[in-house]
């Protein structure tokens, strides 16, 4: 089979336990597109990710990055290989200990040789890109959590990589922070010709900024198409997915017995489960 | 009877294995030397570790020295002997109490404190990020508090010492009377570089080898969430608080027990 | 300005470690660096050396020159061999000296006396001292003095 996206995912199987959170998907992310990944909450998209950065090792089938099966990589290539990655952790993940400068020239310290002017040029415009210039001797402890969040992504794209994992970047910003996060996202991805893969729940925002959508559910695959091919598909989970209707073929619920079973167990058991949150 | 020798096994078993886990963690962090910023960041670290310890340690080595002073006086008086008294208190400081008073002290204040903050980046997914950047997070977060556990824990026992003889001094000779010739000479008489100093350091060393170990261990493989942190910093003290009596036991034993 | 602090800070409680490690060295441990260097033994034969140990002070004129390394029993005589280390510089003790085992305080530890004598011939490695006076025993002292006691009723 001819390797043709940038990042190959074949036959992979990922277990948490005994819960299959994967079973057998095989995705095949196109370079220099933007590829949103959605689906339910809780259906691994963020392990998806985890997948890609080699966080995570699959338990069956494989991951490939730039051609490479990242599985049979020793440490130091496998760092050579993020250092062309940008990732942005669903926390935002900044460093405490680091200024907002310093979280943003992390990467630049680490991957590249630029001596202190260039370093200070890049992490200022960087900063500018996401609005926090003014921001930048301020500690990450004493940002709100939609500035956290755009200082992680300045840091993410700080090293100019050729892939950047956003998990869902614009989840508690405003609707000027998310116009401009989106444009920058895109201006990054035409510009740089970078592959962008990123988490989102919202689907207008989605359809507005991909070039191919995945919608994950069910340890599976259910699309992988472009946005205007998914919001005329008939394939009852995608429609459902899509319209955002509560009742539907996709379950909203964490696996679980019936709820009527439940509901008519012996109740000694429901004592044992008080206590918790005191 | 069998399952309570397969449980019992079971548990050595699995008490072996996070043994093991444990040990290949530090050989992983010590694996590489430190790069370019290595000194700045252990600078940073001898810091928080040793400069932030250094009140409590000078605190208490002053009382427990008076203590001491004051114990033995009373104590040595009833034989006549008080002049002994500077012996009494250096050698008693040297050989046992600064070395383990001193690393009970930092379980208490560093180590706590390493692995709230390990587990707690942990949490926040920061060691998770720095892996991602292509920094293996034992190198760079491990290695330096490692090390700086390691310089830090000796010197402040030899602080710990020093000061906790100068406070049986204040009590012995400037309170009681004791001749301060006699404080200091006996002192020199019965105290032997090689045979308490140096083993006294040797304890330090251990004791800053196992508290260390343990803290950091404790936050890296912490459950990363409060409840999990919380427990991991409680095991840090309590493990690190029976590992510093029981070494000390074994060490004295082998030091100073027999001929 | 915070990081100059850091730095200074780091480096002076590093000086105040070492400071402190070398001042346990010299005025704690009064410059004893090393116990073995440069000395040589001496035996000597006593009666009866209760309670002296290894390790205990050998003195001359309550100065002290070297100390006890084994107590063991002498197979030809049946008498306590006391071994002795004695420091390199103290090499003027005549052939004739006498050695004694004497406590320090009433119930004090058992030391070792030496007392020089009128020779010009001096004592040189594993040299035997014969000119002795054996330890103080209580008891003993004690059950005469009960004895004598008895005797003058
Ligand atoms: N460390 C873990 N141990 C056990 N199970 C886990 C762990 N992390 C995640 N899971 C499980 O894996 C599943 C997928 O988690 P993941 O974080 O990938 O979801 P997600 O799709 O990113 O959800 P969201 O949209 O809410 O962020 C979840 O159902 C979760 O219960
Ligand atoms: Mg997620």
């Amino acid at each position: 089979m001819a390797v043709n996206g940038i990042i190959e995912i074949h036959n992979l199987s990922f277990f948490r336990g005994n819960r299959a959170i994967f079973k057998d998907i095989d995705v095949s992310i196109a370079a220099g597109k933007i590829t949103v990944i959605m689906g339910p909450s809780g259906t691994g998209k963020t392990t998806l990710l985890r997948l890609i950065g080699g966080q995570l090792q699959p338990h069956r089938g494989e991951v490939q990055l730039f051609g490479e099966n990242i599985a049979q990589l020793n440490r130091k290539q496998l760092n050579q290989l993020r250092g062309r990655m940008g990732v942005l952790f669903q926390s935002g993940a900044l460093f405490t200990d680091l200024t907002v400068f310093e979280n943003v020239a992390f990467p630049l310290r680490e991957h590249t040789q630029l001596n202190d002017m260039q370093l200070h040029d890049r992490v200022l415009l960087k900063l500018e890109a996401v609005g926090l210039r003014g921001a930048r001797d301020l500690m990450p402890s004493h940002l709100s959590g939609g500035m956290a969040r755009r200082v992680a992504l300045a840091r993410a794209v700080a090293l100019e990589p050729e892939i950047i994992l956003y998990d869902e970047p614009f989840a508690g910003q405003d609707p000027i922070a998310m116009a401009v996060l989106q444009r920058l996202i895109k201006d990054l991805n035409d510009e740089m010709r970078l592959t962008s893969v990123l988490v989102s729940h919202d689907i207008a925002e989605a359809c507005a900024i991909a070039d191919r959508i995945i919608l994950l559910g069910e340890g599976r695959v259910l699309a992988h198409d472009t946005p205007e091919a998914l919001q005329t598909s008939t394939d009852p989970a995608v429609r459902q997915f899509m319209h955002g209707e509560a009742d539907g073929v996709i379950p909203f619920h964490f696996p679980a017995p019936p709820l009527a079973e439940e509901l008519l167990c012996d109740h000694a058991s429901v004592a044992d489960n008080r206590g918790g949150l005191q | 009877m069998i399952n309570l020798v397969s449980a019992l096994g079971g548990q050595l078993l699995q008490r072996l294995a996070l043994l093991g886990q444990a040990l290949l963690m530090l050989l992983q962090s010590l694996r590489v030397l430190p790069g370019k910023h290595g000194l700045s960041r252990l600078i940073q670290q001898l810091y928080v570790v040793g400069v932030q310890s250094l009140i409590i340690m000078l605190v208490s080595a002053l009382f427990i020295g008076m203590v001491l002073g004051l114990q033995g006086y009373t104590l040595l008086s009833a034989y006549g002997s008080e002049q002994a008294v500077g012996q009494m208190v250096a050698l008693t400081l040297v050989r046992e109490l600064s070395p383990v008073v001193a690393a009970l002290l930092f379980a208490g204040r560093a180590g706590s404190a390493l692995t709230a903050e390990i587990g707690l980046m942990k949490a926040t997914e920061q060691l998770a990020s720095l892996e991602m950047f292509g920094v293996d997070p034992l190198h760079r977060i491990v290695a330096p508090r490692f090390l700086a556990g390691l310089i830090c824990l000796p010197l402040l026992v030899a602080i710990f010492s020093l000061v906790g003889i100068y406070g049986g001094h204040i009590v012995a000779v400037d309170w009681l009377g004791v001749y301060s010739g006699s404080y200091w000479g006996n002192m020199q008489q019965a105290v032997d570089f090689g045979e308490d100093v140096i083993n006294g350091m040797i304890k330090a060393l251990v004791f800053a080898f196992v508290v260390s170990w343990i803290a950091l261990y404790q936050g890296y493989s912490c459950v990363p969430t409060s409840q999990g942190i919380s427990a991991a910093t409680t095991r840090t003290v309590v493990y690190s608080s029976l590992a510093i009596l029981g070494f000390d036991f074994i060490l004295t034993a082998l030091m100073f027990g027999g001929a | 300005m915070h990081k100059r602090w850091i730095e200074i800070s780091v480096g002076l409680m590093l000086v105040a470690g070492v400071v402190a490690l070398l001042s346990l060295a010299l005025q704690v441990s009064g410059g004893h660096l090393t116990r073995s260097a440069d000395r040589y033994p001496i035996d000597a034969l006593f009666e009866n050396a209760a309670g002296l140990a290894p390790k205990a002070q050998v003195t001359l004129a309550g100065v002290t020159v070297g100390e006890v390394v084994a107590v063991v029993i002498d197979p030809q005589t049946l008498m306590a061999k006391v071994k002795m280390q004695i420091n390199g510089e103290v090499n003027y003790l005549s052939i004739d000296s006498s050695a004694s085992i004497l406590t320090a305080g009433l119930l004090g530890e058992k030391y070792v006396g030496l007392t020089v004598g009128a020779e010009d011939e001096v004592l040189v490695a594993g040299d035997m001292i014969e000119d002795t006076q054996s330890a103080l025993v209580l008891e003993e002292l004690i059950g005469q003095f009960l004895l004598n006691l008895g005797d003058s009723n």
